[in-house]
C-alpha cells in the first residue's frame, strides 16, 4: 500500500471560467460536418434545426467563430470538388444539365447552413468583416466548379453553341439557357459578364457581320431590311427568354453595328431598292422600317433626311422648270401640291411626324418653288381657278378650305410674297368685278388667311375692294330711287373703284353709245351731287353688258365686254363696217379691239360678226358684216373675250416693273428705320438688317438695296462718314 | 383540417400555440422563420407542427407577444440585457430595437437613460452611431456604446487628446487625435466600433513627403470621402481630403490667406451645393470665420467673419455655426444668452458654449443644461429639454433616431428617444 502523503497545500490562481469540454469544439463541429454531409445527400429529413442553429450558436457564443467559419469552408470546399467531378464526368449534351442539377443542389444545400449558421451570419461576420456564408459559398462554387479548367471553356462553347444553334433555326432547350445564365447572374454580374456575355457579344458580332455580307449581295434594300428587323426582333426575344435584361441594347447595339451602320450608306443607295426607290414608289412600310431601325444608328436619321431632302429638290427642280408644265399653271400648282401632299404623308405614316424631317422637307420646298420666279403668279392663278369656279366635284366649303390650307403652304415657301400679292390682287379684282367669285365667303377666307400670315398691310388694299363693292351697291340702289319712272332706256350697273385699292390702268375712255352715255351721264351727276370733290373716271375696258339682238326671227340676249357692246351698237345703224371706222368711231385701243373683234368674229358659234376676209387674225383692212344668219341653241349667248389668263410676256415685264418699283419704298422705309436707330452702321450690316426686316415680304437685291442706299444720300437722309467711306450716318 | 397553420412551440418546457402566420412575421431570415421553412420540416406530416426549442420561456412569452402585436412589454423582472440576448438567439434584436422606440421627433422626446461616465468631466464629444449607439471622446480615449448602450471595448489612443470622431459606419469609428509636444502621433485613424482595434491610418503628404498634423474636425460626402481640418508644423494649415474606401488622401485644399480653415472646429458636408462648410469659432480663433469650399476647382465660394460686427460686448462672438437643411442658410449662435456660465469658468477652462444641431426641419440649441427645440418655417420655440443634473451640456448630437446631450461637471450623458404612439 501506498501511504497516501499529505500534501502541502498550495495556492493557485481562481479559475474564473471553468472551462468547459476541451473537446467541445470538435464534438460540435462534428455534428455540423454530419449534417452537412446529410444535406448534401438528400438526406436532411432526419435533422433537427433546433439542435444544429443551437450548436453553431454556442459554438459562436464561446468564441469559436473564426475556426468554425474556417471548417465550413474547407468543408464547402471537399462538397464542391466531388460535385465538379461529376458535372466533368458528364458527357456532351448532358453536360449543362448535370450542371444545373448540382448547382440546384448546392443552392438548396447551402440556404440549409446558412439556416444553421445564421447566429453567425449576424454576429461574428460583420465584426471580423468576411463573407457571408451564403455568399462565401456561391465564391466557392464559381471558383471551384465554374471556373475550373476543366468546365469553364466547356460551358461558354456549349453555351454559345447552343445560341448559334438556335439562330440557324434549330429548336434548343431554352429552359436550360435560362437557368445557366441565371446561375452566373445569381454568381455575381461580373461572372456573368467575363464569362458569358463578352464572348457572346464578340461572336454574334462575328455572326452578323458575315450575315449581313451574304445578306447584302442577294437582297434588295426593302429585304435587307425586313431580316434585319427580324434578327432584332429575335435578339431581344432571346434576351427576354434567357439573358439578363441589360444584355438587350449591347446586343441590339451589336446588331445595328453589324447589319445597320456599317452597311448604310451601301442600302440607303442601292440601285432600284434605295431610299430613292422608295419614296418614289411611296413605300411607306419600308421607309417606316427603315425610319425605326435607322433611329440609334449614329447619323441614321440625319442620312435619311438628307437623301430625301436632295431628291425632293432634285425632283422639284424639274418640276417647276419643265417648260411643258409652265403652259397650265393650275397644272403646275397642282403638281405642287400632289407632291407636298406625298410626302407629308410619308414623313406623317413613315417618319412618325419627325419635326426634323418636316422641316427638311420645307427647307427643300422652298428651295425648289422659289427657283422659278413665276411660282408667285401661278399659285394666285391657281386660287383664282379654285375661287372662280369652285373646286370640281364637290363645292363645300370644306373642300374649298382644305385646298386654301395647302396653297397657304406654299405661300409660306414663297421668298416674293410681295409678287404674290400683286397677281393675287389683280385676279381678285377680275374675279369680283366680273362677278365670278363662286363664294364670297371663300374669298373672305382666303384673305383671312393671308392677313394671318402677312398681317393687316398685306391685305388691306384686298379688303378695301370689298368694301368698295359693298359701297357700290348701295350708291346704285340710290341712284336708281332718285331715277323714279322713265325705265326705258339701258339699265347701268356702277362699281366704284377707289383709286390705289385697284389694279387699274389709266386708260383712254372709248366713245360710248349715246344710248349708254346718257345714263352714264346722269349717274356721274347723281354720284358727284352726293359725294363732294371726287373724280369719276369711266373704266371701260372692264364692263360687261347684255344686249338684246334679233338675228333674222331669232331673238338673242348676248353678253359681251363693254368694248364689244360698243362695237355692236354700231351695227344698229349699219350692216358693214371696216376696221378703220369702228376703231375712229370707238376709240378703242387697238390692241383690245382687235381681240375683241376676234371674240366677235373668230370664235364658232359666238360670231355674231362676219369678218372678211375670213382668218383667224385682224388686220387694218378687214371689213365686217353683221352676221343674219347667226344661230345658237340657246336664247342667251355669252360672248367670251380672247383673252390670256396667263401673262403675256410683256405683261410679265410690266408687272415685275412694278413690282420692282413697289419694292424700292419698302427697302428704302426699311433703311431709314434701321438708320434711324443706329445712327451709324456699314454697308454689309445695312444689307443684312434690310434683308432680315423685308424676307417676309420679298428677299431685296443687295444690288437694289445700294441704290436706295445711294438715292437717301442725294435726298440728304444719310451721309457717308468723311474718315471711313464705308460707313453711313443718319442725318437727322 | 382543424389546427391547420397552428403550431405547438415546446420552449424550455413551457408549451406556446401559436400559428405558422404569427411566427412568419419574424422574418425567414430569422432563427424561427427557418425553423419553419419547407426545408427543415420534408419528413414532417400531419397538420400540428410541434417543435422543441432549448430556451428561456420567459423571454420567448414577450417575443412571441412582440411578433402577435408589434409592441414590446418587458416584465420588471426580466433584465434588458438578458431579453437581449434571447432576441439576438432568435434573430429579433432589430424588432426589439424598432418597437423601442419611434422615428425621432424633437418635440416628442422622452429621456430614455442616463449613463454615468467614468472619466472627470472633460468629455469633448458625443457623436451618434447609425445604428442608434454613440461614443463620447474623452481626453485620450473614445468610449463606444452599442445602442442598448452597453459599453464596449473603447479606444485607446495613448493620452494623444481627441479632438473629433464620428461613425463612417456602424461599426467604423473615425477619430481625429492631437499630436503631443514632441511626439509625432497625431492624426486621422478608422478605428473598429466593435473591437476598438485600430484599421486604418489616415496620412497627409505635401510634395510627396509624409507630414504628422494635428486634425480639427472630421467630415463625410455622400460619395464617403473624408474631410478633416488640418494644422501641419510647418504652416501647412488646411483640409485634407481622402477616399473613405481606399483611405488614400485625395487632395489637399490649402488655406488662403485670411481664411481660417486649418483651425476649423466644425466641418459639415452640404450636398445640395457640393460644398464643404467649414467654420472656425471663438473661442478657438480671436474671431468666428465661416466659409463655404468647392473642392472641385478649390474655391472659397463664399465666406462670412464676425470681425467687422460691432464688439461693444466681447462676448457676442459667434461661437458653433451649422448650415441649415434647405442648404442656403447658416446659423450661428453666440454666447451671450450663456452668460450665466461665468461663475463656472472659475473651476473649469473650457467653458460649454452653445451648440447647435439640425434634424428632420427642426433645429436645436443647446445653452446651460438645456436644449431648445425650434419647429416650423418661423423657427418657433416648441419644446426645452432638461435631463439628468449632470451641469452644463457640452457637445449633443443626433443620429439613429436619438438624440444624446454630453453634460460637463458629473459626466453623463444623457439619451433622448421618441417613444412609440400609444395604441389608443
Amino acid at each position: 500500500m501506498n501511504p497516501q502523503r499529505k500534501r502541502i497545500p498550495k495556492i493557485e490562481p481562481f479559475k474564473h471560467r471553468v472551462e468547459v469540454d476541451p473537446k467541445f469544439f470538435d464534438k460540435s463541429w462534428k455534428k455540423l460536418d454530419d449534417a452537412i454531409r446529410e444535406i448534401y445527400n438528400h438526406n436532411a429529413s432526419g435533422l433537427s434545426f433546433e439542435e444544429l442553429y443551437r450548436t453553431a450558436y454556442n459554438m459562436v457564443l464561446h468564441k469559436h467563430g473564426g475556426r468554425l467559419y474556417d471548417k465550413l469552408a474547407e468543408n464547402l470546399k471537399g462538397h464542391l470538388r466531388e460535385m465538379g467531378k461529376l458535372v466533368e464526368a458528364a458527357q456532351g449534351g448532358l453536360f449543362l444539365e448535370e450542371l444545373q442539377r448540382r448547382w440546384a443542389d448546392h443552392i438548396k444545400a447551402l440556404q440549409m447552413i446558412r439556416d444553421i449558421l445564421m447566429y453567425m451570419d449576424r454576429t461574428f461576420i460583420p465584426s471580423s468583416k468576411k463573407t457571408p456564408v451564403f455568399e462565401h459559398g456561391l465564391e466557392l462554387w464559381r471558383d471551384i466548379v465554374v471556373r475550373s479548367p476543366k468546365i469553364h471553356g466547356r460551358l461558354v462553347d456549349t453555351l454559345l453553341e447552343l445560341i448559334h444553334r438556335e439562330r440557324m433555326g434549330e429548336m434548343i432547350n431554352r429552359g436550360l439557357m435560362r437557368n445557366t445564365t441565371k446561375m452566373l447572374m445569381e454568381l455575381g454580374s461580373s461572372v456573368y459578364q467575363d464569362d458569358f456575355e463578352r464572348p457572346f457579344l464578340e461572336v454574334s458580332a462575328s455572326f452578323y457581320s458575315g450575315e449581313s455580307q451574304q445578306c447584302i449581295e442577294r437582297c434588295d434594300c426593302g429585304e435587307y431590311l425586313k431580316n434585319a428587323e427580324k434578327r432584332l426582333a429575335e435578339e431581344s426575344e432571346r434576351v427576354s427568354l434567357y439573358m439578363d435584361a441589360k444584355t438587350a441594347d449591347k446586343i441590339a447595339n451589336v446588331v445595328d453595328k453589324e447589319m445597320l451602320s456599317i452597311h448604310m450608306q451601301r442600302l440607303f443607295l442601292m440601285e432600284n431598292s434605295g431610299l430613292v426607290n422608295m419614296l418614289i414608289n411611296d413605300k411607306h412600310e419600308d421607309l417606316t422600317r427603315m425610319y425605326d431601325l435607322f433611329k440609334r444608328v449614329p447619323d441614321g436619321h440625319s442620312t435619311i433626311r438628307s437623301l430625301m431632302a436632295s431628291h425632293v429638290k432634285e425632283t422639284g427642280k424639274i418640276l417647276v422648270t419643265d417648260p411643258e408644265r409652265l403652259r397650265d399653271p393650275v397644272d403646275f400648282v397642282q403638281r405642287l401640291l400632289n407632291e407636298k401632299d406625298k410626302y407629308d404623308e410619308i414623313v406623317s405614316v413613315s417618319f412618325s411626324n419627325d419635326k426634323t424631317f418636316q422641316n427638311a422637307l420645307n427647307a427643300s420646298f422652298e428651295h425648289f418653288i422659289n427657283l422659278n420666279n413665276r411660282s408667285p403668279e401661278f399659285i394666285s392663278l391657281y386660287v383664282d381657278d379654285k375661287l372662280r369656279k369652285g373646286v370640281k366635284g364637290a363645292a363645300n366649303e370644306e373642300d374649298i378650305e382644305t385646298v386654301l390650307d395647302k396653297v397657304m403652304m406654299l405661300f409660306r415657301y414663297l421668298q416674293e410674297k410681295d409678287v404674290f400679292e400683286k397677281y393675287y390682287k389683280q385676279h381678285l379684282a377680275k374675279r369680283l368685278l366680273s362677278g365670278k367669285t363662286s363664294s364670297d365667303e371663300a374669298e373672305r377666307n382666303m384673305l383671312v388667311k393671308l392677313k394671318t400670315e402677312c398681317g393687316y398691310q398685306f391685305t388691306s388694299k384686298l379688303e378695301s375692294m370689298f368694301t368698295d363693292l359693298k359701297t357700290s351697291q348701295d350708291t346704285m340702289q340710290s341712284f336708281y330711287a332718285n331715277l323714279s319712272g322713265d325705265s326705258d332706256g339701258p339699265t347701268i350697273s356702277v362699281q366704284i373703284l377707289t383709286t390705289g385699292s385697284w389694279p387699274t390702268q389709266p386708260c383712254a375712255t372709248c366713245n360710248l353709245p349715246p344710248e349708254i352715255l346718257g345714263v352714264s351721264e346722269l349717274f356721274r351727276a347723281h354720284y358727284l351731287g352726293t359725294h363732294n370733290g371726287r373724280r369719276l373716271t369711266w373704266q371701260t375696258n372692264m364692263g360687261n353688258a347684255d344686249i338684246k339682238a334679233t338675228f333674222g326671227d331669232r331673238k338673242h340676249e348676248l353678253n359681251v365686254s363693254t368694248y364689244q357692246m360698243c362695237v355692236l351698237m354700231l351695227f344698229n345703224s349699219t350692216d358693214t363696217l371696216t376696221y378703220k371706222e369702228i376703231e375712229q368711231n370707238t376709240a378703242i385701243p387697238p390692241v383690245d379691239l382687235k381681240r375683241c373683234l376676234q371674240s366677235l368674229a373668230c370664235v364658232k358659234g359666238k360670231n355674231v360678226l362676219r369678218k372678211e376676209p375670213m382668218s383667224k387674225d385682224i388686220s387694218d383692212s378687214d371689213a365686217f358684216h353683221f352676221n343674219d344668219k347667226f344661230s345658237s341653241k340657246l336664247v342667251k349667248v355669252k360672248i367670251g373675250t380672247v383673252v390670256a389668263q396667263k401673262e403675256s410676256e410683256p405683261e410679265k415685264q410690266e408687272t415685275r416693273h412694278r413690282v420692282e418699283e413697289d419694292r424700292k419704298p419698302q427697302i428704302e422705309a426699311a433703311i431709314v428705320r434701321i438708320m434711324k436707330s443706329r445712327r451709324v452702321l456699314d454697308h454689309n450690316s445695312i444689307v443684312t438688317e434690310v434683308t432680315k426686316q423685308l424676307q417676309a415680304r420679298f428677299l431685296p437685291n443687295p444690288v437694289v438695296i445700294k441704290k436706295r442706299i445711294e438715292s437717301l444720300i442725294e435726298r440728304e437722309f444719310l451721309e457717308r462718314d468723311k474718315v471711313d467711306r464705308k460707313l453711313y450716318r443718319y442725318l437727322a | 383540417g382543424r389546427g391547420r397553420g397552428r403550431v405547438r412551440l415546446n420552449v424550455g418546457g413551457r408549451v406556446f400555440q401559436t400559428t405558422a402566420t404569427t411566427l412568419a412575421a419574424a422574418g425567414r431570415d430569422t432563427m424561427l422563420g427557418a425553423m419553419l421553412d419547407a426545408s427543415w420540416n420534408a419528413a414532417a406530416a400531419g397538420d400540428e407542427a410541434d417543435y422543441f426549442i432549448d430556451r428561456d420561456p420567459a423571454c420567448f412569452a414577450v417575443l412571441l407577444d412582440l411578433l402577435r402585436t408589434g409592441g414590446l412589454h418587458v416584465p420588471p423582472h426580466i433584465p434588458d440585457a438578458v431579453l437581449c440576448r434571447e432576441a439576438l438567439y432568435y434573430g429579433l434584436l432589430d424588432r426589439v430595437r424598432a418597437a423601442r422606440w419611434d422615428d425621432f421627433d424633437g418635440d416628442r422626446l422622452r429621456l430614455a437613460a442616463s449613463v454615468p461616465g467614468r472619466a472627470p468631466g472633460d468629455g469633448t464629444a458625443v457623436r451618434p452611431a447609425p445604428d442608434g449607439g454613440c461614443c463620447v471622446a474623452h481626453g485620450g480615449a473614445v468610449r463606444v456604446y452599442n445602442w442598448m448602450l452597453e459599453e464596449r471595448r473603447p479606444v485607446y489612443l495613448d493620452h494623444a487628446p481627441v479632438n473629433d470622431a464620428a461613425y463612417l459606419d456602424a461599426s467604423t469609428l473615425l477619430v481625429a487625435a492631437r499630436e503631443r509636444p514632441g511626439r509625432r502621433d497625431g492624426g486621422v485613424a478608422a478605428f473598429s466600433a466593435l473591437t476598438g482595434e485600430m484599421r486604418h491610418r489616415f496620412r497627409v503628404a505635401h510634395d510627396r513627403q509624409v507630414r504628422s498634423f494635428t486634425p480639427g474636425a472630421l467630415a463625410f460626402d455622400q460619395e464617403c470621402s473624408i474631410f478633416a481640418s488640418c494644422k501641419g508644423r510647418l504652416n501647412e494649415y488646411g483640409i485634407g481630403v481622402w477616399d473613405g474606401t481606399t483611405g488614400e488622401q485625395t487632395g489637399f485644399f490649402y488655406e488662403p490667406p485670411g481664411c481660417a480653415l486649418g483651425d476649423a472646429d466644425k466641418l459639415q458636408w452640404l450636398d445640395g451645393t457640393k460644398t464643404l462648410m467649414a467654420a472656425t469659432m471663438f473661442p478657438r480663433a480671436d474671431s468666428s470665420f465661416i466659409s463655404l469650399l468647392d473642392f472641385r476647382d478649390k474655391n472659397v465660394v463664399w465666406s462670412w467673419c464676425d470681425v467687422g460686427t460691432p464688439a461693444s460686448l466681447e462676448d457676442k462672438h459667434a461661437v458653433h455655426a451649422i448650415a441649415m437643411e434647405d442648404g442656403r442658410s447658416i446659423c450661428v449662435i453666440n454666447q451671450s444668452r450663456s452668460k450665466l456660465m461665468s461663475r463656472k469658468k472659475v473651476h473649469a477652462e473650457e467653458t460649454c458654449y452653445p451648440k447647435l444641431a439640425t434634424h428632420a426641419g427642426q433645429l436645436f440649441a443647446s445653452t446651460n443644461d438645456a436644449i431648445s427645440v425650434f419647429t416650423g418655417p418661423d423657427h418657433a420655440l416648441t419644446s426645452t429639454l432638461r435631463g439628468s443634473d449632470g451641469g452644463a451640456i457640452c457637445d449633443f448630437s443626433i443620429g439613429g433616431d436619438r438624440l444624446f446631450a454630453l453634460h460637463n461637471e458629473k459626466n453623463v450623458f444623457d439619451v433622448w428617444e421618441t417613444p412609440p404612439p400609444p395604441i389608443i
